[in-house]
């Protein structure tokens, strides 16, 4: 149908209505003519969806200019897996999985970013060197929780393979939602690769000694700060004269409010010292909080499981908290963590904390790829330097790859997963331009590779390792979600000018209200487990254990 | 049609005898036949879910916690003792009447405006209708741009206004952030508002209007003599129907604020949301969700009986 | 009334006030800058953001928000499964909704009882019944089906089209349809070559309504789909994600899915004022 046939149809559609309204029946005329647009519409309905899928679906796996390190990094994945070394968890997973070929896997995935990857890459390749298809389900965050859960409820069997946060594990486990991979273990993997994990990531699926799952994302938290301002030479005057110290970057909560502050007093509007995503209902507030809370030696519970939030570590952690956002860019508690990257890599904040992605795209290598369209091109690819987060940074969130205990498929859901966290596969997919899934392995951390996709990239591995080294998880129990949202009630309730005090009371009595309802005993012994993890607390991280990885 | 009609008398005539029969079956019963499938529908997928419901309201039904024992009114205990649940019904109840007496207001006025023809004023009425279209999802993502610092371009508009430095931040400080959250309601509802008072307005019949001129009566008492009592079911109508909307007030909130800061802007709907899928007690989600039914259906038998009245008087 | 009466009452209260207009205009501006600022947001580039003053029109707009939040994303499958869906739930309960309407509002049937029980259907807290739904549609395999939403989203807006219509049908003058009693016709016949051509106007502002219901409802959409079926408003859920939201693409999304529904808003927009009127309207 042309323009002109549409138009002299749509004339008459409302010429019958209005005939109708002048008392002429002409029934037969208008239902002819509404059934034909809605056929039409059905009929492109049909065909666009195939359409659609033509065009989404790749039909070979997007590969890298050879020649770039991202290429090699592809090439060597690619290798591992069909011509070995025969004992590596690529070539064992590719070979045992080929009997399945012609199968399809559904694998949970974040909606978007997170999901071009096994769309793009992993998914694609997986096909080709195996015959197993993959089918992505992309959720949201919180989704990725509730979707397996209320699919297992139903006992649907829609999923094979789930990406979960660390901190669900507890409760998907107990509900029965995810399968342990112990066996599946023994029967496939090189387990020489699980020693492949950096000490902090490498327990973190472990949970009543079993293993349900394989550790996929470095969400560990760094501070990136601009070198040019901190190496400013009147600005290091003014600070040196206003607070007899050296102008640095800091190394604990209070130096870094006054940092901030006083960035802001000399730059304003044109930069401002700090920026944090502080937005009601995204987790930048309960992350932060729960680092900075344990930098401040803060316990979560005492021996009787009532929280001890309301403390002077609570009191303290909310105070310095609350002077890094006055001392932030105008509109800090509304931003969420995009909009903080756009701030920082239009150049008007002069230090954030925040996930490693932030490294990429601030050097500009995400950008290269279109899909990294909604953060600005880079203004300060030469000016940022990497930090380790004053005290302890937060590994926030992070991505498990676990085994959904209805598939129909586990073999072939677990060949997948261990396929796809080897450690050949997992670099090249980490050093995708659009990745969001950020560097956990040793191998990633020292990778060449990795090393030459921007000129400060071995900095910025270095920075991540060393974080890893100091860093902190966060609660993995039942009820990890419960007590998360209570803290950012907390924290946005007195960014909103509620009193500290009684705000931390508030969240403390809802903390014991949610311990009381799983049952104090069970998570008094829940929570004894994850004191056991390193970076459970400040007093245990990976470097106070002794496990400390170093890199050159 | 004679070429058509021709087979079809055939056909009648083959079968004439289970047709009629047929016929008369389904002439007899024609009331409850028409009735059927809009009843049948809505028996399988909103009573029976709410029998479900109630079922599992009285049970556990936590995913952290195993087992579905009966566990009597604990369930409804725990929303009943959550101050976060009371002031969820408080906030609920409160935007409520502030948006429908807004949208309410504003609707009339423009209805009362638009209500005589002038050049232009389809273009208006396009133009005003198209909030109406727009899912709240959106219209929430839209004022969040509008008004988010630093994106967001009011502040500015506003300090160039004022003349002086604006800085609200109006997603995350009371008490704007309420304002916010009524302005994205009363763009989106006040266009249904407009659309129900103009076709009331328009249906009046302009002899009285005449008639009260000739009288010597016009302006406030014209209004107050023959637009208002005219008005009344169309205006019962609008306010029930908005009413019975906004107490579900959950997509702008859920993109605006997410609910904060702290619990400041959670509403029913969303707080039943946080718990059944965020947090995942089912049971108490829908315990709480049969406590605010209950809330609701009282206020609105009471409307609905009103207008139902209203309808068959006028 | 005659139209020579009609047109000279409307050339007497011609509009003369400045403040009428001032007043309208203060309201267009209203309702249009949201959509302003999310059409401009869709088009600039992002380091466009956070530019002071804002940029009111961008130096070089983009449509690279348009082709990722379609393609690269799932925005066009989205698109297509809301039509697929809003149409068909629209049809039936436009359908289901006037012969139940039809039904009350000519035999009374139920009595006040019945009329008021699918009305009360109107404001169940969607939360209330949606895992229970969500349970069935896993057993009897509508989970994720465009079927599924289609019946979900009929039921969902079957009250106000039962409702509107009800109110149409009781104004509507049962003469005709005597009449055609009288000349032979069935009861059927009298609905389907009578009744239901008088009421059309009615019918097709019930329509409009349900179809507006259908085309912007989140909720049920997002926890009866999850990867084949799902439509617009849950694609563009997505885009205000975990880390924070896609401003850019939420707003070329958010603008495509405009599209159809003011393209129909303009196709009935006198007739969905007319329609609107429901009993109230005295000839």
């Amino acid at each position: 149908m042309n323009s002109r046939q549409r138009r002299d149809f749509e004339a008459g559609l409302a010429a019958d209505v209005d005939a109708w309204l002048r008392g002429k029946p002409t029934r037969r005329e208008f239902i002819k003519k509404f059934g034909q647009l809605t056929g039409m519409l059905a009929i492109g309905g049909g065909i666009l969806p195939a359409f659609t899928q033509h065009l989404l679906a790749q039909a070979a796996t997007d590969l890298a200019d050879p020649s770039t390190p991202l290429g090699q990094a592809q090439a060597l994945a690619v290798k591992a897996s069909t011509e070995g070394p025969t004992d590596g968890s690529a070539y064992r997973a590719t070979q045992a999985a080929k009997q399945y070929s012609g199968i399809t896997i559904n694998m949970t995935y974040e909606v978007g970013l997170q999901a071009l990857d096994p769309r793009n890459f992993s998914g694609p390749l997986w096909e080709q060197l195996t015959g197993i298809k993959s089918n992505v389900v992309e959720l949201t965050n919180p989704d990725q929780y509730s979707k397996p859960v209320a699919e297992h409820i139903a006992g649907s069997g829609a999923y094979d393979v789930l990406d979960v946060s660390p901190g669900w594990t507890p409760s998907l486990a107990d509900g029965g939602v995810i399968a342990p991979l112990d066996d599946y273990i023994a029967k496939y993997m090189n387990t020489a690769d699980l020693e492949d994990y950096h000490p902090l990531y490498r327990a973190l699926p472990t949970y009543k000694g079993k293993v349900w799952g394989f550790f996929d994302d470095g969400d560990m938290f760094a501070l990136y700060y601009r070198k040019d301002i901190f190496e400013d030479a009147k600005l290091k005057e003014a600070y040196q004269a206003k607070f007899s110290k050296a102008l640095e970057v800091p190394k604990t909560w209070e130096d870094y409010a006054q940092v901030a502050q006083f960035i802001t007093d000399q730059m304003a509007p044109n930069v401002y010292g700090a920026g944090h995503f502080r937005k009601a209902g995204n987790p930048g507030n309960q992350f932060d909080f729960l680092q900075q809370f344990r930098a401040n030696n803060g316990e979560f519970f005492n021996n009787e499981m009532k929280a001890q939030l309301a403390s002077d570590a609570g009191v303290k952690t909310l105070q310095n908290m609350i002077a890094a956002n006055a001392a932030s860019i105008p509109g800090n508690n509304e931003l969420d963590a995009v909009s903080l990257w756009v701030a920082w890599l239009q150049g008007k904040v002069a230090m954030i904390y925040s996930w490693p992605p932030t490294g990429r795209m601030t050097a500009g290598y995400s950008q290269s790829d279109k899909a990294i369209n909604f953060v600005p091109q880079s203004t300060i690819a030469d000016k940022v330097g990497y930090a380790v987060v004053p005290g302890n940074p937060e590994h926030a969130a992070g991505y498990n790859k676990a085994l959904a205990a209805d598939s129909s498929n586990p073999d072939a859901a677990f060949l997948f997963m261990q396929w796809a966290t080897s450690p050949p596969v997992s670099l090249a997919r980490v050093m995708l331009p659009y990745a969001l899934r950020d560097p956990y392995r040793l191998s990633h951390f020292k990778s060449e590779l990795y090393g030459q996709l921007f000129p400060t990239a071995k900095e910025y591995l270095r920075n991540l390792n060393n974080s890893a080294n100091v860093g902190v998880l966060d609660m993995i129990m039942p009820g990890a979600q419960d007590y998360g949202l209570s803290l950012d009630r907390m924290c946005t309730a007195v960014w909103a000018g509620a009193d500290p005090k009684s705000s931390l009371e508030t969240a403390a009595a809802e903390w014991d209200a949610t311990t009381e309802r799983l049952g104090v005993d069970s998570q008094r012994a829940f929570y004894q487990e994850f004191l056991k993890l390193p970076g459970a607390t400040a007093a245990n991280t990976v470097e106070k254990l002794g496990m400390a990885v170093k890199l050159d | 049609m004679a070429n058509t009609a021709l087979p079809r008398k055939m056909a009648a005539a083959n079968g004439a005898r289970r047709a009629a029969a047929f016929s008369e079956w389904s002439d007899r019963h024609f009331k409850w036949l028409l009735v059927a499938p809009a009843v049948i529908l809505i028996l399988a997928l909103s009573i029976y879910p709410l029998i479900f419901s109630l079922v599992v309201s009285f049970i556990n039904y936590d995913f952290q916690i195993p087992g579905h024992a009966f566990v009597g009114l604990k369930n409804f205990r725990q929303v009943v003792f959550d101050p976060v649940a009371r002031w969820s019904i408080v906030l609920t109840a409160m935007l409520a009447a502030a948006n429908v007496t807004i949208e309410f207001l504003l609707g009339l006025i423009l209805a009362l405006l638009m209500v005589k023809h002038f050049r232009g004023r389809g273009l208006f009425i396009s133009i005003f209708i198209i909030p109406l279209f727009i899912s709240p999802v959106i219209v929430g993502q839209a004022w969040a741009l509008l008004l988010q610092r630093p994106f967001g371009p009011t502040n500015y508009i506003l300090s160039q206004l004022l003349g002086y430095d604006v800085k609200i931040s109006w997603l995350t400080e009371s008490p704007w952030l309420y304002f916010a959250i009524i302005a994205a309601d009363v763009w989106q509802w006040t266009p249904f508002m407009f659309v129900i008072l103009l076709a009331g307005l328009t249906a009046i019949p302009q002899n009285l209007y005449e008639a009260a001129e000739l009288d010597g009566v016009g302006g406030w008492r014209a209004f107050w003599a023959i637009t208002v009592p005219h008005l009344a079911p169309m205006m019962l109508l609008a306010i029930t129907l908005r009413l019975l909307d906004t107490t579900k007030l959950f997509d702008t909130i859920f993109i605006m604020t997410g609910g904060g800061p702290g619990t400041k802007t959670y509403t029913a709907s969303f707080y039943l949301y946080t718990v059944g899928f965020a947090q995942f007690h089912i049971s108490m989600a829908t315990a709480g969700s049969w406590i605010f039914l209950v809330l609701t259906l009282i206020v609105v038998t009471f409307l609905v009986r009103r207008l139902l009245k209203a309808e068959q008087t006028a | 009334m005659s139209a020579a009466v009609t047109r000279q009452l409307r050339r007497r209260h011609r509009p003369t006030g400045i403040g009428r207009f001032l007043i309208l205009g203060l309201f267009v501006l209203f309702v249009l800058a949201p959509l302003y600022w999310m059409f401009i947001t869709s088009i600039k580039p992002s380091d466009d953001y956070l530019a002071v003053p804002p940029v009111w029109f961008p130096e070089k707009p983009t449509l690279i928000h348009y082709t990722v939040s379609l393609f690269a994303y799932r925005g066009l499958k989205g698109l297509i499964n809301s039509l697929i869906i809003s149409l068909a739930a629209t049809f039936l309960s436009a359908l289901f909704g006037s012969l139940m309407a039809y039904s009350l509002a000519r035999f009374n049937t139920g009595g006040k009882h019945l009329s008021f029980w699918v009305l009360s259907q109107r404001f169940l807290p969607p939360v209330a019944i949606v895992l229970p739904v969500f349970l069935i549609y896993r057993y009897v395999k509508l989970h994720d089906t465009h079927i599924g939403l289609i019946i979900a989203y009929t039921v969902f807006t079957l009250p106000v089209s039962v409702w509107m219509m009800y109110a149409y049908f009781r104004q509507l003058p049962r003469s005709m349809e005597d009449a055609a009693l009288v000349d032979g016709c069935t009861r059927w016949q009298a609905l389907w070559r009578v009744a239901l051509p008088l009421a059309a106007p009615g019918i097709v502002a019930a329509a409009v309504f349900a179809f507006i219901a259908c085309w912007t409802e989140f909720f049920f959409a997002l926890v009866l789909t999850s990867r084949d079926s799902f439509t617009l408003p849950t694609v563009f859920r997505a885009f205000i994600g975990f880390q924070g939201a896609l401003y850019g693409e939420a707003s070329a999304l958010a603008i495509v899915s405009l599209a159809p529904s003011i393209a129909l808003g303009i196709l009935v927009q006198r007739h969905l004022v007319r329609g609107l009127t429901l009993g109230a309207l005295r000839g």
